[in-house]
């Protein structure tokens, strides 16, 4: 597919599709542009009344600003960790629950499976308020453990769902050659099914790991008096007042904050496109 | 999200189309080593253990909490609770900004969602016209909206918009216009913000599914001398029509339950309220106001609406025949 | 169909168990407090203000005191947001475990704060303290709550009128003696220079709004018998909410600028030279001082209805309250003491310009500085405060009467029906809170 395209269009209509997408990648990519532009401004281009697509003296003044401030580095690699831990943790649960519910037949099978696809449009914004009481009386508030738990739990639905494609698609032929050929079950698991799942498991971790990294309101919700415990977000919050906006700082934090999930991004964007499309087929 | 097509519809289709079902066998007897016992749920029992307390727990505490009195009195300072019954809910439903937050919701997602499903669709066909160097631009484009964080994406569309520093007022010579004073303005800015972060899932997903459908299908409309609008409308998009029903119904749920946007860039939910959504609204009754119970009820209001959107996306995939 | 009864039975059952379990409703917090520990960290929540460095530096100095004669005990001080310190510090109550030992509160708050059982209940403690009985009156009332003392208070707070003597002079113009003239002043000066607001006002600014209504002689509620009911649409009360939301517009302060200012904001913009007026606290001295506007503003109170009258003023004011959770009530109870002492408040005086709570210090405050005058003056001539009801915590943490000004001045609605509204509002919660 890399020369042609997948339609046989003529000439000019596809030069001038092509601009069109030129323009509209532009036009989608330009307030990304324009934030990490906005971090490097100094502050006087900033706050100036012409906001000029350039600059010409970049500086790092908004960074050296945004990391002064108090364990900003603290909360970035608290993020990390609450979003690095999601990801695997779900990433492991989802698969041994998307491979129970698809290549297994049992009572409640199916009950099950409506119940992962209720609890996806959970809004889970309104359970702060009872999860708070739960993790208050568990102990884990100002903990990264409050973070970690919600999110991994919330995103197990979504995950077994997407998951269930791929694990339907290993052909029951090939289990059973594993079986004749002597493999234990947790053997066919691991080393054949998990492998060739895995296209599956890093598009639905690109999700859980969004999700998590995004996260403000548990992170403001749970984590008030240790305030080493907290996240990106409300780092980025603390310049964000109605009237006074620090929009340097701001930028440069909201850049620190995006940078991580786009170099992510990035590197699973094959596996990412292909896997969604895994998903779709079948 | 799955997509299971048995049987073809109008059009012909080749083997390759939706992907091949992978049928039980019924008859076979299922060998020793297969029998299903404790395993299923052996692997289960991770992900049972945590939604059960994370999810279920907490979603009967929710339903518990709006049917009794709930306030920061009860919470912290010792007062007994009382059971309401439905008295919380009668407050609420009493409650005009209730219905005009509600309102505003449902107003507010069918706009995202139309918007995103509009310019996803539109953007999935514009990917196959063209050659891999400009679809590879706009793809990587797409997916650093898409990885944006809702938080960072919030405040930068923010800064676009602001009347004094934002680029926008200036190129489209508008003054100091503020865009989060009036509440349309508001509400156009934060749909514009969701646009720019949900389509590219819309995009990748109709995109691949585009892909899906054998060639052959697709050049022979062509070469019939379809438009390409006809060409979607009568070829591509009954064939694409699971997808086309996963994305909207996912798009509805995400939209509806839109929050940190709305939060962020109207400040809490704009002068006077006026840019509330449910989400927001919930959650300003029960941290700010400290009437947990009242936030609770509108949690679960919000809660029945979407398990509504579901049952209607479960009988759509029922009818098409997936096998659960 | 099939789909539904598989969800049926569970759900019925979930509504069931629902509905007979009352009792696992999440338990009150227990905030009642576990020991006195007489050594270690001792944590404090104190406000961030405009311009918050002195402040920080005359705590640091009292905590330092503190400190050296309290052997094995430590202090971590952090200062919080105002706005958003209803959630942080409920969220303390709610969690008595990660609660500070002292938090710094409004005085609007006292009694919400005590029937939220947030806080400890010091009478005896105040009532040993020598430096408390020369502690003035009104400041004294409102840490009190049904007879019982829940905090030393920290400050008092009016606020009057700021002005710049420099644009006044350039127009021609005098110091404005009446509402009416305050507000045709704001308009002129607008007019004259476009770039400035006549009078910065905030659609979320109660405190400098109520002035407005008091003026007229209106009330925010009146006590009944045990609660109160709202008069906030009364008509000297209307009267009053028209004034004030006449200044919001192209003719002095623009709504889509001005309607979601706070009190913070519209002092910042009149620090910074954009306002030619504002109404500001005491407290608001020292980030003026630092401003772009040193030197050239003075300040005069605020005047009401009849000329040459004083408009009544909001007697706000700050305490500090030891957490009913603090496991280190004693240590706590001394480092209050030391915070709110004569000592430290005249130091807080002369680094922020706090009104000392008092009366020999704040006579020798105003003796040291005229700054002070007209605050003092606005204090004598009546200073009113907010319903003593708890229920007043929740009416100000629901923006009831931003919401009624941002109605108004957004034109949402009229002044009859935002009054309307946010009455109702305030008798709900009046009743509620019982």
């Amino acid at each position: 597919m890399s020369a042609r395209t997948l339609l046989r269009v003529r000439r000019p209509g596809r030069l001038a599709a092509e601009a069109a997408a030129l323009v509209i990648a532009a036009a989608v990519a330009f307030p990304l542009y324009w934030m990490v532009l906005s971090a490097f401004k100094p502050a006087g281009e900033i706050q100036s009344t012409e906001a000029r697509p350039w600059t010409l003296a970049p500086s790092l003044d908004s960074f050296r600003r945004v990391f002064e401030q108090q364990e900003f580095g603290r909360y970035f690699l608290n993020s990390l960790v609450v979003a690095g831990t999601v990801v695997i943790a779900s990433a492991l649960i989802a698969f041994l629950a998307a491979t129970a519910v698809t290549r297994f037949r049992f009572r409640f099978r199916t009950t099950l499976l409506i119940m992962f696809l209720v609890a996806q449009m959970v809004p889970v914004e309104a359970l702060t308020i009872p999860l708070f009481f739960l993790m208050r009386d568990f102990g884990q508030l100002n903990t990264l453990g409050s973070l970690i738990l919600p999110h991994l739990a919330f995103s197990l639905p979504f995950a077994i769902w997407m998951l269930r494609g791929f694990v339907k698609a290993v052909p029951e032929a090939l289990e059973e050659a594993a079986y004749i050929d002597g493999a234990s079950r947790t053997r066919f698991l691991w080393q054949i099914l998990f492998p060739l799942v895995f296209p599956g498991l890093v598009a639905t971790s690109v999700f859980s790991f969004i999700s998590t990294w995004n996260d403000f309101l548990f992170a403001k919700s749970f984590i008030i008096s240790d305030t080493s415990q907290s996240t990106l977000p409300m780092a980025l919050l603390v310049f964000f007042k109605p009237d006074e906006n620090d929009w340097g700082g701001i930028m440069a934090a909201s850049t620190v904050m995006t940078v991580p999930v786009l170099v992510f991004f990035v590197l699973v964007q094959r596996r990412l496109v292909s896997g969604l499309g895994g998903a779709v087929k079948d | 999200m799955t997509a299971d097509t048995t049987t073809p519809r109008k059009t012909p289709v080749g083997p390759g189309a939706g992907g091949v079902t992978a049928r039980p066998p019924r008859r076979r007897p299922a060998s020793p080593a297969r029998r299903s016992g404790w395993t299923p749920w052996l692997y289960l029992l991770p992900a049972l253990v945590l939604l059960g307390g994370l999810l279920v727990y907490p979603i009967y505490q929710l339903g518990l909490i709006s049917f009794l009195e709930y306030t920061q009195a009860q919470v912290s300072g010792g007062e007994p609770t009382t059971f309401q019954g439905f008295g919380n809910y009668a407050t609420l439903f009493g409650d005009s900004q209730f219905w005009q937050v509600l309102l505003a919701t449902v107003v507010f997602a069918a706009a995202c969602v139309v918007a995103t499903l509009v310019t996803g669709c539109a953007l999935a066909v514009l990917l196959t016209r063209i050659r891999a160097v400009p679809r590879l631009a706009l793809m990587l484009a797409a997916l650093g909206a898409w990885a944006t964080p809702a938080i960072t994406g919030s405040t930068v569309w923010v800064f676009l918009f602001d009347p004094d520093f934002g680029p926008v007022n200036k190129v489209l010579g508008l003054g100091d216009f503020s865009w989060t004073y009036g509440r349309w303005s508001a509400f156009a800015l934060v749909l514009l913000e969701v646009l720019w972060c949900s389509f590219p899932f819309v995009m990748v997903t109709v995109y691949a599914g585009i892909r899906a459908i054998p060639t052959e299908v697709l050049e022979a409309a062509s070469l019939d001398g379809a438009s390409q609008w006809r060409i979607w409308r009568s070829v591509m998009a009954p064939m694409l029509r699971p997808i086309l029903i996963v994305v909207t119904i996912q798009s509805v749920i995400w939209d509806f339950k839109v929050f940190t946007q709305i939060y962020v860039m109207t400040n809490g939910g704009g002068i006077a309220g006026q840019n509330l959504v449910l989400n927001v609204y919930a959650y300003q009754k029960a941290f700010a106001s400290s009437q947990y119970s009242l936030g609770s009820a509108i949690g679960v209001v919000m809660l029945v609406i979407l398990l509504a959107v579901t049952l209607v996306y479960l009988r759509l995939v029922r009818r098409q025949g997936e096998e659960l | 169909m099939k789909l539904s009864a598989r969800i049926a039975a569970p759900a019925a059952a979930l509504v069931l168990a629902g509905l007979t379990a009352t009792a696992c409703a999440p338990q009150t917090s227990d905030t009642s407090s576990e020991g006195d520990k007489k050594t270690g960290t001792l944590r404090v929540w104190l406000f961030q203000e405009v311009g918050n460095k002195p402040k920080q530096k005359v705590v640091d100095a009292a905590v330092a005191a503190f400190e050296k004669s309290h052997e094995g005990a430590e202090v971590e001080v952090e200062y919080i947001p105002v706005d958003t310190r209803a959630q942080r510090i409920k969220a303390a109550f709610n969690d008595p475990k990660s609660a500070p030992d002292l938090i710094e509160y409004g005085n609007t708050d006292t009694a919400g704060y005590v029937k939220d059982g947030g806080l400890a209940d010091i009478s005896k403690e105040f009532a040993a303290w020598d430096e408390a009985k020369d502690t003035d009156p009104t400041a004294k009332q409102s840490v009190t709550v049904d007879g019982s003392v829940y905090g030393a208070p920290l400050f008092v707070g009016v606020r009057a009128l700021y002005y710049r003597t420099d644009v006044l002079d350039e127009l021609g113009i005098e110091p404005p003696k009446s509402q009416a003239e305050l507000i045709s002043t704001a308009k002129k000066i607008h007019k004259e220079k476009p770039d400035l607001y006549g009078l910065a006002v905030g659609g979320a600014y109660t405190y400098g709004a109520m002035p407005f209504i008091w003026a007229q002689g209106g009330e925010l509620a009146e006590e009944t018998g045990v609660t109160y009911r709202s008069a906030i649409n009364s008509a000297k009360a209307r009267k009053g909410i028209e004034a004030y939301t006449s200044l919001f517009g192209d003719d002095n302060c623009p709504a889509a600028k001005c309607a979601a200012m706070g009190g913070n904001a519209t002092v910042t913009a009149f620090a910074s030279g954009k306002a030619a007026m504002a109404i500001g606290g005491d407290f608001s001295h020292a980030a003026v001082e630092a401003g772009a506007v040193k030197g050239k503003y003075a300040v005069v109170p605020l005047p009401g209805v009849k000329e040459g009258s004083i408009a009544p003023a909001f007697a706000g004011g700050n305490n500090i309250g030891v957490l009913k959770s603090s496991s280190h009530r004693t240590l706590a109870v001394d480092l209050m003491k030391s915070l709110t002492g004569k000592k430290t408040q005249a130091e807080m005086f002369d680094a922020m310009g706090f009104l000392p709570t008092y009366t020999d210090v704040l006579e020798s405050a105003a003796e040291k500085e005229p700054f002070v005058g007209p605050f003092v003056n606005t204090l004598g001539a009546g200073a009113k405060f907010v319903p003593a009801s708890p229920a007043w915590g929740q009416i100000d943490a629901s923006l009831v009467l931003p919401t009624m000004f941002q109605e108004i001045v957004s034109g949402r609605k009229d002044v009859a029906a935002a009054s309307d509204d946010a009455a109702k509002k305030m008798d709900t919660a009046f009743a509620e809170a019982g």
